[in-house]
C-alpha cells in the first residue's frame, strides 16, 4: 500500500516535470530487440481499413481485474475493452504516470472518439469494437513467458482488423 | 508497448505506435512510430484539446503511408504547450 503511494507520488512528480523522469526511466529498461523487425505492407488504402487501438495506459472496464502493480517486473496480461462501452464506464490502474488527465478525457490515451469522427469523414473505414489496454513495463523476465501466449490472444488482431494504433 | 506492436505485426496486422519516450522506442524497435516530446500519460495531447488529438492521430495515419523502413521513428514538431493547432480537414489519405 505505501509502496503503491509512493509511485503515485513519484508518478505525479515526473508527469509535471518530465525532467525528473531520467532516473525512473533508468531503473525500467525495455528488452532490447535484435534480429528482423516485423513488417507488414498495408496493401490496401487507408479508407478501407479497419482500426484497432491498443493502450499501455492501464484502462480497464469496471467490472475487470485491476493490473498488478505489485511486480517490479510489470504485470504482463491485458484486457479485452469494448469500445461501445468503455468510455462509459472506465477505471485506470497505472501507478506510474498520473492519469488524472486521462481520467477526465480518455481519448489521450484511447482515442476512440477522434476515430469514430475520422471514420465518419471516410478516412477509415471502421473502428473496430474490440481493443486492448496493458500496463505492461516487460522487462527480460516477463517478456519471454508473454511473448509465447500473446500472438495468440491479443484480442485486437482479429484477422478482419487491418492496422493497429498502439500508445 | 512497441513489444507489443511488434508482436501484432508479425500477425500480419500493419501497426504504428505513438511514443513519448524515445530511448525506449529506439531499444524496442517497433516498426512504425511518431514521437512526440510530451509528459508521461499524454501520447495524444491535452484532455479536450480536440485539434491537438487529432492531428497527432492523422501524424500517425499519415505514419503508416509514409514510414518504409522499418523502425523509423517519425519526430513530430509539436511543443507540449503554446502551440495553435487547427483542424485540418483531409479529403483522403490516400
Amino acid at each position: 500500500m505505501l509502496s503503491s503511494i509512493k509511485n503515485q507520488m513519484i508518478a505525479k512528480a515526473i508527469t509535471r516535470f518530465p525532467s525528473l523522469a531520467e532516473r525512473f526511466l533508468a531503473a525500467y529498461q525495455p528488452v532490447r530487440s535484435e534480429g528482423v523487425i516485423p513488417w507488414s505492407e498495408l496493401g490496401k488504402p487507408l479508407r478501407t481499413c479497419k482500426m484497432a487501438v491498443v493502450t499501455t495506459a492501464g484502462v480497464h472496464h469496471d467490472d475487470q481485474q485491476p493490473f498488478d502493480m505489485r511486480d517490479p517486473d510489470g504485470d504482463p496480461s491485458y484486457r479485452e475493452l469494448d469500445g461501445t462501452t468503455i468510455r462509459s464506464g472506465f477505471t485506470i490502474t497505472h501507478d506510474y504516470y498520473d492519469h488524472t488527465d486521462a481520467e477526465r478525457d480518455l481519448n489521450i490515451v484511447l482515442p476512440l472518439d477522434r476515430l469514430d469522427e475520422l471514420t465518419a469523414e471516410g478516412l477509415l473505414d471502421s473502428l473496430s469494437v474490440r481493443h486492448s489496454a496493458s500496463w505492461a513495463i516487460l522487462t527480460a523476465a516477463t517478456y519471454r513467458p508473454w511473448s509465447k501466449r500473446a500472438p495468440r490472444k491479443l484480442p485486437a488482431s482479429s484477422k478482419k482488423t487491418r492496422s493497429i494504433w498502439c500508445c | 508497448m512497441g513489444l507489443i506492436q511488434r508482436e501484432i505485426e508479425r500477425q500480419g496486422i500493419p501497426t504504428v505506435g505513438i511514443s513519448i519516450v524515445r530511448d525506449y522506442t529506439e531499444k524496442v524497435q517497433p516498426p512504425r512510430t511518431i514521437f512526440l516530446k510530451w509528459p508521461f500519460g499524454h501520447p495524444l495531447g491535452e484532455p479536450g484539446n480536440l485539434a491537438q488529438q487529432r492531428t497527432v492521430l492523422l501524424e500517425a495515419l499519415k505514419a503508416v503511408k509514409t514510414i518504409r523502413e522499418p523502425g523509423e521513428i517519425i519526430d513530430l514538431p509539436f511543443p507540449w504547450r503554446r502551440y495553435r493547432y487547427s483542424v485540418e480537414q483531409m479529403a483522403s489519405l490516400d
